[in-house]
């Protein structure tokens, strides 16, 4: 188990006796049972709800309701649960039930239990209804009101709005209507679940966020950012502020560089439309990587809460600073057909559902510094790409050479740049690189890497991202979540970079290699190269 | 693997070096070592339950078994594997004749990971003292089994006398989902719980454990009363503002009643050896809330206020049937 988990259990704990916590307005009186020392307790939540809107789609059949089976399975949803479903398509509960547990089945990373399926979709409801049909609305209040008695899930509520941000004002307004999303009414807590992306730039973000916490509370909104649920994203904190080894040198005294990759070897498959109006930029960098650079970057917080983190996270967020020359700093990319793992794909311009003259970009990469004492001076390299050779995210902190080496210069010719890489995925873990001597008569030195791979320290295997986040959002537990200050200010990274890639034709290069040669080119002028993850 | 036939000591380290040079991809991140005391009868149950946690947790297994103390000339048998039958981790299965049966430690102690805690694990048959046994004395943690001895209340008496942090037995493992599901039917609770009842077998020590908990934490007293079933079959709470939750184990699901509510059913699944063992190994430090159960269990205080090192005492079985 992971220090956040202990350290959340414990934040819980004491928003419990502290009896009125910020993240959790309504508890109860303090549970004789719970004892912060009794760490073989799992957490669960309060008895509730949860609302899923667009309950049909693809992150839904995915993700939502196979992470929701695999929390039963793993006994973490309280005894009063309800899965409330909302789509448009003409269903009973039964329809409803088949559908998630097809995809629950299909989808589980746990094994299948026919039993839980069986208690569990004893508490799956459907209410069918299009977002701007007014008596569908009301249905679904009434219905969880009912679900207040007969599951007794004492009007606690969240919903996950799995869909389009188009319609989250028509929604929002819905459940303002209604008043599904007011605490106070509910006498209980109602939180709502939003994914990415949030907003294109930096005022519809703005414009978003306004409206979200107007019918919600600022404190009541969880924006989901799949790779802070991750866990070697959890234990980059652990490895930076639980040890003392490597905290004294993680500041430009000692780093020469940071690389921030996020490669995918897939292409845009049926994400055309939305994708090409988007671009790597906005899809990845905005959001997963500036995260990961915060985590990397920020200051230690003064104690283990999620305000706390976010203050650190937004700190370093604010103080992140673009290339003056742009040219030479930022590129962007657009892959052409070629071949990958042994199959030929077609160009991102060729895909169904692109036009030919798009100038999207699906690989994007650039230096960004960070304006503060600790990092001055030390280049954040990011990138990410569709279509590259292998599906790989890491963070590899790349430290000076020795200032002065006693060998001879033939003897550490091998020798490269001490490395941190935290691997977030696939085969999470750490890894350290480091000179050593090869064995033999003759002195020489040889990079060689020191390994911790998470399948074989703690093989249990670790939960999906999305379970820890459901779980955390019943909880109230908002460490793992992206505030709004912090979308904001992500986007005033990004809104610079992408006005000046708006007339840019995007660099081409071959599916299954690593980027346009201008990407090389950036860190050659800087005297490094990437990394090969 | 590497079988060795009247081995010594030295040449099991050498072998399992050998054994991790040649398997290529050396398993490095080693968390624990496990130390098994069982008997050849029980050899298929913790290879099974080994498999099951190492899974979980990578570590060293050693596994001592002793045979006739009363043999003439000492002897060791030794078997190596790593990533083998016993599992992915590493493994070593000894076997002691004679008199080096009472000196096990002489052959374990240079097989231990270095700098990595040691788990003492006895499949059945606890000495009555720990200290006995060298193994349980150099071991950060030692797992007990009452269960498995004649009388299962009794040793739960002698665990408790014998107690020191670190100590527990996996008939507190087993009720972690009971205490889970009333952890979280107080979770709803507005007011103290006014009578506790635990159900089921009053001389089955998981029910005892279960009342001392729920009496050590409450604060009030808590019995086992007789129901049917070997082990504990339900559980009563009365809150004093008139609520009540009746909960019961009914053919491996939890089933909740609480008057004026729909029942709910919860997965109870009977678990293994294996992932009570696993569920062990998580936890490397002393588990406090074990020692105030099994305290209000026996009526001794502050069992977890006692130091956690034992100095070994010796016992030769041997002069002990002399004696007697």
């Amino acid at each position: 188990m992971s220090v956040v988990d202990n350290q959340a259990e414990a934040n819980q704990s004491e928003a419990i006796s502290a009896g009125d916590g910020p993240t959790m307005p309504r508890t109860q009186r303090s549970n004789p049972l719970r004892d912060p020392g009794d760490r073989r307790l799992p957490r669960v939540p309060e008895p509730c709800a949860l609302v899923v809107f667009g309950v049909t789609g693809d992150l839904s059949r995915k993700k939502l309701l196979p992470a929701i089976y695999d929390l039963a399975n793993r006994g973490l949803l309280p005894a009063d649960f309800a899965l409330l479903g909302f789509a448009r398509r003409d269903w009973g509960d039964g329809d409803f039930e088949s559908l998630a547990r097809k995809a629950a089945k299909e989808h589980a990373r746990t094994g299948w239990d026919e039993e839980v399926w069986e208690r569990l979709s004893g508490n799956i409801k459907f209410v069918a209804g299009s977002f701007d049909d007014d008596m569908a609305f009301d249905q679904l209040a009434s219905t969880l009101e009912e679900l207040r008695a007969s599951h007794g899930i004492k009007g606690n509520a969240a919903f996950y709005l799995s869909i389009p941000p188009t319609m989250f004002p028509v929604v929002l307004k819905q459940m303002e209507r209604t008043r599904m999303a007011d605490n106070s009414t509910a006498g209980g807590w109602r939180r709502v679940v939003v994914e990415k992306p949030f907003g294109h730039d930096l005022p519809s973000a703005k414009a978003l966020n306004t409206l979200v916490d107007d019918v919600f509370t600022a404190d009541d909104v969880f924006r989901i950012d799949h790779y802070l649920g991750k866990e070697t994203v959890q234990n980059l904190m652990a490895l930076r502020f639980a040890n003392q080894l490597f905290e004294p040198v993680w500041n430009a005294n000692y780093v020469d560089s940071v690389q921030i990759t996020m490669a995918e070897d897939v292409g845009i498959a049926g994400r055309a439309g939305f994708y090409d109006a988007t671009g790597a930029a906005r899809d990845v960098l905005q959001n997963h990587l500036l995260q990961l650079l915060a985590l990397t970057a920020m200051e230690e917080p003064v104690e283990f809460t999620a305000d706390a983190i976010r203050t650190e996270k937004l700190k370093v967020l604010r103080a992140i600073t673009l290339p003056a020359d742009l040219s030479a700093y930022a590129v962007r990319g657009q892959y052409e057909q070629g071949w990958l793992a042994g199959e030929r794909v077609r160009g991102y311009r060729a895909e169904e559902g692109v036009p030919a003259d798009s100038k999207t970009e699906s690989y994007a990469a650039v230096r960004l510094g960070i304006d503060t004492r600790r990092w001055a001076g030390v280049p954040f390299y990011v990138r990410t790409g569709k279509r590259l050779p292998r599906r790989v995210t890491e963070i590899a902190v790349l430290f000076k050479k020795a200032p002065h080496l006693p060998f001879s210069h033939t003897d550490t010719e091998e020798l490269g740049h001490n490395q941190l890489v935290i691997r977030v995925q696939p085969d999470e873990g750490v890894t350290l690189k480091f000179g050593s001597k090869v064995p033999g008569s003759m002195m020489e030195v040889r990079d060689v890497s020191m390994d911790f791979l998470y399948g074989e320290a703690f093989t249990e295997a670790s939960p999906e991202a999305y379970e820890r986040l459901i779980l955390d959002v019943m909880l109230g537990d908002a460490t793992l979540f992206p505030r709004n200050e912090e979308v904001e200010a992500s986007w005033r990274v990004i809104d610079p970079l992408e006005a000046f890639w708006q007339e840019q034709e995007p660099e081409p290069y071959r599916a299954g290699e690593w980027g346009p040669k201008g990407s090389d080119n950036m860190l050659a002028r800087d005297g490094r190269s990437w990394r090969r993850p | 693997m590497t079988t060795l036939w009247d081995t010594t000591g030295t040449a099991v380290v050498q072998a399992l070096a050998a054994e991790r040079r040649s398997g290529g991809a050396v398993t490095s991140g080693l968390a624990l070592t496990l130390v098994v005391v069982l008997e050849e009868k029980d050899t298929a149950d913790v290879e099974a339950a080994v498999v099951t946690a190492s899974a979980k947790h990578p570590m060293r297994v050693i596994m001592v078994l002793r045979h006739n103390i009363d043999a003439p000339v000492p002897r060791l048998d030794a078997e190596v594997s790593i990533g083998g039958r016993l599992g992915p981790g590493e493994a070593v299965v000894l076997r002691m004749f004679g008199r080096l049966a009472l000196h096990a430690e002489s052959v374990t102690l240079p097989l231990l990971a270095p700098d990595a805690p040691v788990v003492a694990w006895w499949y059945s048959e606890t000495p009555k003292t720990i200290a006995y046994d060298p193994l349980g004395v150099f071991a950060d943690r030692r797992i007990t089994n009452v269960i498995r001895d004649s009388d299962p209340a009794a040793s739960l008496q002698l665990r408790a006398t014998d107690f020191a942090p670190g100590d527990t037995d996996l008939t507190w493992t087993v009720i972690t989902p009971w205490r889970a599901a009333l952890a979280s039917a107080f979770d709803t609770a507005s007011s103290p719980a006014s009578s506790v009842i635990v159900y089921g077998n009053p001389v089955d020590p998981s029910a005892q454990l279960l009342a001392g908990w729920l009496s050590s934490r409450l604060g009030i007293y808590v019995p086992v009363e007789r129901a049917e079933g070997r082990y504990i079959s339900s559980v009563a709470v009365s809150f004093q503002d008139g609520h009540s939750v009746q909960m019961s184990n009914e053919g491996y699901k939890l089933v909740m009643r609480r008057p004026g509510q729909m029942d709910t059913i919860a997965p109870f699944p009977h678990r293994s050896t294996g992932s009570l063992l696993a569920e062990e190994l998580r936890r490397l430090d002393a588990d406090e809330p074990y020692g105030e159960a099994l305290g209000a269990v026996s009526g001794q205080r502050d069992l977890n206020s006692r130091g956690s090192v034992r100095k070994h005492i010796w016992h030769d079985p041997a002069m002990a049937d002399q004696e007697r």
